[in-house]
């Protein structure tokens, strides 16, 4: 008996039967071999079928809605029994505006907060308060929602939003009542919410820079801060840049919180002090009551449509992520 | 076994070397001088009381076993301990400027002295022509014709422009390993500095990589100061006019400079015993 | 003692030439421009520095004011009977949030036992096998892990809840379930990484003895991976303990003291959502209650994580 220690022995060419049984007595044989092999592709086998699962029994749920309306579903969405319209291109659009509030609020924030902790700061201080941040990353977004709406939300109602009004040159932006839940509230909750991804990650990219590169900088004659500008954030990018794109994909997909502060509208919204609606927050709010058939058949449509958007998002962040790892691989 | 010395020992200074006591002021002809330098790391002295010049355009090789301080010492030159915690007591001078006087900017001293590393670190994003001006451009100089002129320059000292003049615009990364080391010395260059440090540049390459840089370096030292640590005691007979030869003191932790003059009296004729058998032990 | 010899004499040849003069009038414009610009270069970098130093105060101001003001309203919320009464019908004073404790603490237990061993046996499949199944999987655990919470608990409504399928009700079973998909992709890549922090060497000195895989799996393996697998489960429990949107479909949220999983249930996050979007102080105050012990839940496994991960890690080496 032969003790192959990898799996993966390329296996004497047999007829495919032969050669079926031939690994099966082989792998079964070895002792130990069969109860563990089994623990491990059921693993696999288990976790394949949720991941499918989850694809297969969503596009199920929502054919009804799609095969309603077709590809238009993508714009104007389906009426439910009582002519209540779920627009799917204004949760759409929605969606995207407080992602994009949230990323131009937090990137530049949670960047800079990276540099400082990886480069800038004594260890003393960016220990603990790396730490910290990593800890309130796990504060709950329940708990940001809550906060947002009975905290930041008459915050912004009776300051942020009045002030923001008088701002020349951004009207366009800032104009009509300032009510609180809006656009712009539901955007910054999502950029505190982010905030310690875009840290973190940030802060390992620009902590993975070869020291060597720093000290290059520095021997040329470099100051503190042109060491950072030269050397390390240039080589940190591609990882700030995965940072940012998985930022995105958890503002993109984030529901609860959201739905408690974005004032719940379902028309195009005039201006980021307007509420809106949001893929999520569409879906939380009318769930419960949608009637079985076309009616939840079509939110199930827009879970759809949400997922889609994420998983596009984070598998080009992954993609990112990895070609950062093997361009790291080839220098080492 | 005798040892050939196949450096440029005849172009040297003319004289024998003479005995000199520490403290002594800075010989006329040297470019750096070490004046009673310790360096220490927390508690811990790491290299204690150098007395050590680097004579104007020449090639001054600091060797001797690993961990006897030659790296610190090089470092200490050009301030590059600041910012890694470590403390440099003593004298430094580059030329006339006094390294470690309170008014000397750090970043003015680097920029006089060019510094070239064990593993080639060319800016991984950056084109070769980037690579090659980042001195410059880090010290304020923006005019175009300047920067070509320099990188021009500092390439045909490096031995590289003939490779690389079609391909200035393409990714640094892409060069050999020998390439990028050559890269690294153009960048250090490129920015005219009187002195270059050079520390082990050549331990990660292959031995043809390791005979071009070799003979760059006995070329370059018509117009710059250099000091080159190595570990490699042929390397240091056969590019080096002068050799410094330091060692770990009785303490068994702390690094001291016990020997040093001109390369072919430090391996054939020695004075101190302790070179004599290091030199024997490595070479012989 | 060092006796330091210096070379006597001078001798230097001159530069001449063309080149040299080049050089020179080079070496000269860098000293000056690198001396001019050092102040604005300082300059810059303070202003930077200093943009870097607002960023930190910026983003760690609304976290920290956010625990903060939570922990103060939680805290006077806060008492012996909130957290052992059932929640009192609306417009009656008292009451408390043990329904929501229990039913949340039986949701995640289920969740655990169903995703710490099919993780942790998936991420074997992955440390033992290489190719294209094995990149498959990892990736599809890596996108999985940025899907929306809201479409896993749509998901577990599909398969558990909705008509016709396998419970056909709410349940706290199906809450569960939706929290272990969401758990699933954390505990597959938190304990691939941990496993394969073990050295090769191990495994195959222990198969080289003779030892049989599983028992090599379990002894040496699993053992050295340990404080990996301990501090990535923790974190995964502490992901999906705050978690709201995968249980607003599926356990519905129950002011009854429910202990039955195939039943509807409270849970501490629903309760937060149901009491702190109703206009009434009363019903924020036990909002703000509940919240602070969400909060210190979660603080408290994630601090957990990073003690036992670090004491392990110290204990190993």
């Amino acid at each position: 008996m032969s003790t192959t220690l990898l799996e993966e022995v390329p296996p004497p060419r047999l007829t495919p039967i032969e050669g079926v049984k031939e690994g099966l007595q082989r792998r079964w044989a070895r002792p130990g071999g069969r109860a563990y092999a089994v623990l491990r592709w059921t693993g696999a086998t288990v976790f394949a079928v949720i991941v499918l699962g989850l694809v297969v029994s969503l596009l199920a749920s929502s054919s009804q809605a799609f095969g309603h309306s077709g590809l238009s579903f993508l714009w104007s969405g389906t009426y439910n029994a009582t002519k209540d319209i779920y627009p799917t291109g204004i949760f759409i659009i929605g969606t995207l505006i407080t992602t994009a509030v949230a990323i131009i609020l937090a990137v530049p924030i949670g960047v800079g907060t990276a540099a400082f902790l990886s480069e800038l700061a004594p260890k003393w201080l960016a220990g603990p308060l790396s730490v910290l941040i990593d800890l309130i990353a796990a504060v709950p977004s329940i708990v940001v929602g809550l906060w947002g709406l009975l905290v930041l939300s008459p915050v912004f109602a009776r300051h942020v939003e009045p002030f923001l009004k008088k701002i020349p040159g951004l009207e366009w932006f800032f104009h009509g009542p300032a009510y609180g839940p809006s656009m712009l509230l539901a955007g910054t909750v999502l950029a505190v919410m982010i905030l310690p991804t875009i840290v973190a990650l940030s802060r390992t990219a620009l902590q993975g820079v070869a020291n060597e590169d720093r000290e290059a900088a520095r021997a040329l004659g470099a100051t503190r801060w042109q060491v950072v500008r030269t050397a390390v954030v240039p080589g940190a990018r591609t990882g700030i840049e995965a940072a940012v794109i998985l930022a995105m994909g958890r503002a993109l997909g984030e529901t609860i919180a959201v739905a408690m502060v974005i004032g719940n509208n379902n028309a195009l919204p005039h201006s980021l002090l307007a509420p809106g609606a949001t893929l999520g927050s569409a879906i939380i709010n009318n769930f419960g009551e949608a009637n079985p058939g076309l009616d939840r058949s079509s939110i199930i449509g827009l879970v759809v449509v949400l997922l889609a958007i994420t998983a596009l998002v984070n598998v080009g962040g992954q993609l990112l992520l990895r070609r950062r790892l093997r361009a790291e691989g080839a220098v080492a | 076994m005798t040892i050939e010395i196949t450096s440029n020992v005849e172009t040297s200074p003319g004289g024998s070397p003479g005995q000199s006591t520490p403290g002594a002021s800075p010989s006329p002809t040297a470019a750096v001088s070490l004046r009673g330098v310790n360096v220490s790391f927390g508690k811990h002295r790491v290299v204690r009381d150098v007395n050590l010049d680097l004579v104007r355009n020449r090639v001054t090789a600091l060797v001797g076993p690993s961990g006897c301080g030659k790296t610190t010492i090089l470092r200490a030159i050009n301030r590059l301990h600041d910012d890694s915690g470590g403390k440099v007591t003593g004298q430094v001078l580059v030329g006339d400027l006094d390294v470690y006087a309170r008014d000397t900017q750090a970043e003015l001293v680097r920029s006089r002295v060019g510094m070239v590393f064990q593993r080639p670190n060319p800016f991984p994003t950056m084109s070769i022509f980037d690579n090659v001006v980042a001195g410059l451009r880090l010290n304020g100089v923006r005019s175009k014709t300047v920067l070509r002129e320099a990188a021009e320059s500092a390439l045909h000292h490096a031995a590289l422009w003939d490779l690389v003049k079609d391909r200035l615009h393409s990714p640094a990364v892409r060069l050999s390993g020998g390439q990028q080391q050559r890269l690294c010395i153009a960048r250090a260059l490129a920015v005219e500095p009187e002195v270059l440090l050079m520390d082990e540049p050549c331990s990660a390459l292959d031995p043809i990589a390791t005979a071009k840089i070799e003979e760059l370096i006995t070329h370059l030292a018509t117009d710059v100061t250099i000091g080159l640590v190595t570990h490699n005691m042929f390397q240091a007979t056969r590019v080096s006019d002068y050799t410094a030869f330091f060692l770990l003191g009785d303490d068994r932790a702390t690094g001291e400079l016990v020997e040093y003059g001109d390369t072919k009296t430090i391996f054939e004729s020695p004075h101190d015993p302790r070179t004599r058998a290091y030199v024997s032990g490595e070479v012989g | 003692m060092s006796a330091t010899v210096f070379p006597g004499g001078a001798g230097i040849p001159s530069d001449s030439g063309a080149l040299a003069d080049a050089i020179g009038a080079r070496r000269e414009l860098v000293r000056q421009s690198a001396r001019r610009s050092l102040g604005r270069r300082r300059l810059v970098g303070r202003i930077a520095i200093g943009l870097c130093v607002v960023a930190v105060a910026i983003s760690l101001a609304p976290l920290v004011a956010l625990v903060a003001y939570t922990t103060s309203r939680g805290v006077k919320a806060l008492s012996w009977s909130f957290l052992t009464h059932i929640p009192t019908p609306p417009g009656i004073p008292g009451g408390g949030i043990s329904s929501a404790i229990v039913g949340s603490l039986i949701i995640i237990g289920l969740a655990v036992v169903m995703a710490v061993p099919i993780g942790t046996m998936c991420a074997l499949f992955l440390v033992e096998r290489r190719g294209r199944l094995a990149g498959a999987l990892r990736f599809a655990a890596d996108v999985l892990t940025g899907v929306p919470s809201i479409a896993l608990g749509i998901f577990a409504y599909a398969v558990l809840v909705g008509p016709g399928s396998l419970i056909g009700h709410f349940s706290g079973l199906a809450g569960s379930f939706a929290l272990a998909v969401l758990m699933l992709p954390i505990v597959v890549r938190a304990s691939e990484a941990a496993m394969r922090t073990v050295p090769r060497d191990l495994w195959e000195a222990g198969l080289a003895l003779g030892v049989r895989r599983s028992r090599v799996v379990r002894s040496v393996v699993l053992r050295g991976a340990l404080p990996g697998l301990v501090t990535g489960n923790l974190l995964a429990v502490a992901r999906a303990v705050g978690e709201t949107a995968p249980l607003l479909f599926t356990v519905l949220g129950s002011t009854l003291l429910a202990t039955n999983p195939l039943q509807p249930m409270g849970a501490l996050s629903l309760t937060i959502y149901s009491n702190g979007t109703q206009p009434y102080p009363a019903a924020q105050e036990i909002a703000w209650g509940t919240a602070f012990v969400l909060l210190v839940l979660v603080l408290a496994l994630s601090v957990v994580a990073r003690v036992v991960s670090a004491r392990l890690n110290r204990q190993a080496r």
